[in-house]
């Protein structure tokens, strides 16, 4: 289905997406998290692109664009000014695993995502291809590293990059499998761009200026056990 | 096929003039009363197609949307929540705004997300397209977690954030499955579908193994919009926190569109090969959540905490009645769609009494809780008659639905039978626990039943009560013909 130079390329391409989902993983400080992420989606859309090429696909190219647009300028900039107005440099707060840990256990994941999708080749005809094959196991396998990001970060900033890692992750899965219909696409995109505008907003308090919005952050800067324990005793 | 068309578009328009005049309007009056009036025109429209005789109808709109009886039973369910809620929110906002707790400027943006609301629900529970009924669910995310965060508590916006990371983080994983879905019948068929009336015609021809594993990944993501555990982490914090009215909603409407999503797919996925692992699938997490939450509730001193988990519990049984269906009969199917209504009822019964004592002692916890009886006497009788309701005493409507399950159960393994008994036991010594001591906790020698100025819950709050549980004893000893026949038709309609 697809040539040999740019199958070769397609698969340059998959390697460079896990290895920005791994230093989004790793990564403390903010600023450089947000441009991996933006590199991430630029990856995404420059295989988008590769694809169209390839198939000619319309819908492909309108998803290259969407993520050119949004998700590789209008999201990255916006989130580095939410970023510097909250003066956040670096989160280096973690919970359950540290960074070290949690790469080592994305490693795992990807055996295991590897694993049980191996059993799945012969039920879909697309798992046929190699490239198809580990395009959908480094989709899946990106989606779980952003849910690690998640759940060890306390930063809600870097959780909204964890969860738009998952998206991108969710987003490569699909361009391997199959083209979801055109209108499908765009809902997607205008959906989780509006999620990502509601994490932030409640990331900045509904309707406060800066100076409030510091007195309501610092409760829940740390959605952890410590702030549910208080809320135990206190309220 | 016409008509139906035309009730689907009503509800839009509805809709949409409703939200176009909440905008402009500018007394709280008029808002509540636009409020209200969704829900009762949502009531009348839904009423009105169940007597159409072309239902079931599938594919309007372009194979988009679905009208069959299931998604107007949870309809009427939502619109009847939605208009007490709007009744009972009247006067709890009210009461919320004098005690700091909200700002007047933000009641705007309360009645818009609670009607946007109302409409995501209806369309997400007339989706035929299941990606359309993913984003109509997110949506419902979208608009329940900016009326959990409109109270001015940091508290709040931490309990939004949570609800929005987990539910949406969860449902990615709904859409891998949706996109396994997509690939497996573009491979059979040639073009691809998500339309749940296809996918359901042509389901025993689908692969039993990519179908598990699509399965299982949108079982996580609907699993947690209906708080089950362990994706359950958001919702006792979002169920507490959140305004009373509102927490009703989230309890009785916003876990059934997980439910119901869960029912959809699970009943594609029976006319594979795979039907006992699913089921058993479905029933292990149903009674992990059981036990979780009854554990849970033992050592709790948050009353709207206590009712949040018990709706992690009964959630949890829903999804053993679920699983049963593909055990042994369809029974069960037809008893656990009862009970839906039966716990959205008793389940919103108790937020709105717990709503009372919030705005009484300005705290749902029990050490802040005195002398009810003296203060709050209506709340305290209804929360002990709720309480009585949802452990599932004999005469309320949890009772019966509770007990046929708990034979379909037996007939499986008697194993199951204890361990859910076990488990109700616990439930039930929580609840009793918990109102015996809120409601015995008098403090005789200070003053401060002198200081507390008693809140007068005005009739708008009280009656919604009144009627919802006035309802659950009726349904407890009368079982109506028509709800009977519509219960049944739905079970033939999903093919069990």
């Amino acid at each position: 289905m697809i040539v040999a130079p740019m199958q070769s390329f397609a698969e340059i391409l998959i390697v460079l997406i896990l290895a920005t989902a791994a230093i989004i993983i790793m990564k403390r400080d903010m600023g450089s998290l947000i441009k991996t992420y933006a590199a991430q989606s630029f990856l995404v859309a420059v295989l988008a692109l590769l694809f169209f090429v390839e198939t000619g696909g319309l819908s492909l190219l309108a998803l290259a664009i969407i993520f050119l647009v949004s998700k590789v300028l209008i999201i990255p900039r916006f989130m580095g000014r939410v970023q510097k107005k909250l003066n956040i440099k670096r989160d280096v707060q973690f919970h359950f695993l540290s960074p070290i840990t949690a790469l080592i256990a994305s490693v795992f994941i990807i055996l295991f995502v590897y694993l049980s999708f191996a059993p799945l080749i012969a039920e879909l005809n697309r798992f046929n291809s190699s490239l198809f094959f580990l395009g959908a196991t480094v989709g899946i396998s990106t989606v779980f590293m952003g849910m690690i990001v998640i759940f060890t970060r306390k930063q809600t900033l870097t959780n909204i990059v964890g969860y738009l890692t998952m998206e991108n992750g969710v987003v490569l899965f699909s361009l391997f499998l199959t083209e979801l219909p055109l209108l499908i696409e765009f809902l997607i995109i205008i959906d989780l761009i509006m999620l990502t505008l509601i994490a932030t907003i409640l990331a900045f308090g509904i309707d406060s200026t800066i100076e409030e919005f510091h007195a309501r952050l610092n409760p829940f800067t740390s959605l952890n056990k410590e702030t549910e324990r208080k809320d135990e005793e206190e309220d | 096929m016409d008509s139906l068309l035309v009730i689907l578009a009503l509800y839009a328009v509805i809709g949409v003039a409703v939200l176009a005049f909440t905008v402009f309007s500018k007394t709280h009056q008029t808002m509540n009363a636009l409020a209200v009036g969704l829900p009762v025109s949502y009531l009348v429209v839904s009423l009105y197609a169940l007597t159409d005789a072309a239902l079931p109808s599938y594919g309007l709109g372009g194979g988009y949307f679905l009208v069959d009886h299931l998604s107007l039973y949870e309809i009427l369910i939502t619109a009847v929540l939605f208009l007490l809620a709007a009744l009972y929110a009247c006067q709890y906002i009210e009461g919320s705004i004098e005690i700091h707790e909200m700002d007047r400027n933000n009641l705007k943006i309360f009645y818009v997300a609670l009607n946007g609301l109302l409409m995501a629900l209806a369309y997400a529970f007339l989706a035929d397209n299941l990606a359309l009924f993913w984003i109509l669910a997110e949506l419902s995310t979208a608009f329940s977690a900016v009326l959990v965060v409109l109270l001015n508590a940091p508290k709040n916006i931490g309990a939004a954030l949570k609800y929005v990371f987990i539910t949406s983080t969860c449902m990615l994983f709904a859409f891998i499955g949706l996109i396994l879905i997509f690939t497996l019948t573009e491979d059979l068929l040639g073009a691809g579908t998500l339309n749940w009336s296809t996918l359901m015609s042509i389901a025993s021809t689908l692969s039993p193994a990519i179908m598990f594993a699509a399965f299982i990944f949108t079982f996580v993501g609907f699993a947690a919009k209906s708080g089950i555990v362990p994706f359950h982490a958001w919702l006792p914090s979002a169920h507490s926190k959140a305004p009373a009215p509102i927490s009703a909603i989230l309890s009785g409407s916003i876990t059934s569109v997980g439910i119901y999503g869960i029912i959809r797919i699970y009943a594609i996925v029976t006319q594979t090969a795979e039907v006992a692992k699913v089921s058993w699938f479905l029933i292990g997490f149903g009674v992990f959540s059981m036990v979780v939450a009854a554990l849970t509730m033992l050592s709790q001193v948050n009353l709207k905490k206590l009712i949040g988990y018990s709706t992690v519990e009964n959630m949890g049984f829903l999804l053993v009645g679920l699983g049963l269906v593909g055990l042994s009969t369809s029974v069960a199917l037809f008893w656990m769609l009862f009970y839906v209504m039966a716990h959205a009822f008793v389940k919103s019964s108790l937020f709105f009494s717990a709503g009372i004592i919030h705005h009484q002692y300005e705290s749902v916890r029990m050490e802040r809780i005195k002398n009810v009886f003296k203060l709050q006497p209506f709340a305290a009788w209804s929360l002990i008659v709720g309480g009585v309701a949802i452990i599932g005493m004999p005469l309320s409507a949890i009772f019966i639905p509770k007990v046929m399950i708990l034979l379909q159960a037996a007939a499986v393994t008697p194993a199951l039978l204890i361990g859910l008994l076990t488990v109700f036991l616990f439930v039930s010594a929580a609840f009793g626990i918990f109102l015996v001591k809120m409601l015995t906790h008098k403090d005789q020698d200070a003053p401060a039943v002198g200081e507390l100025k008693p809140f007068h819950a005005g009739w708008g709050m009280k009656i919604p009560i009144v009627i919802l549980l006035a309802a659950v004893f009726a349904l407890g000893v009368f079982f109506p013909q028509q709800l009977t026949d519509l219960l049944n038709t739905i079970v033939t309609e999903l093919g069990f």
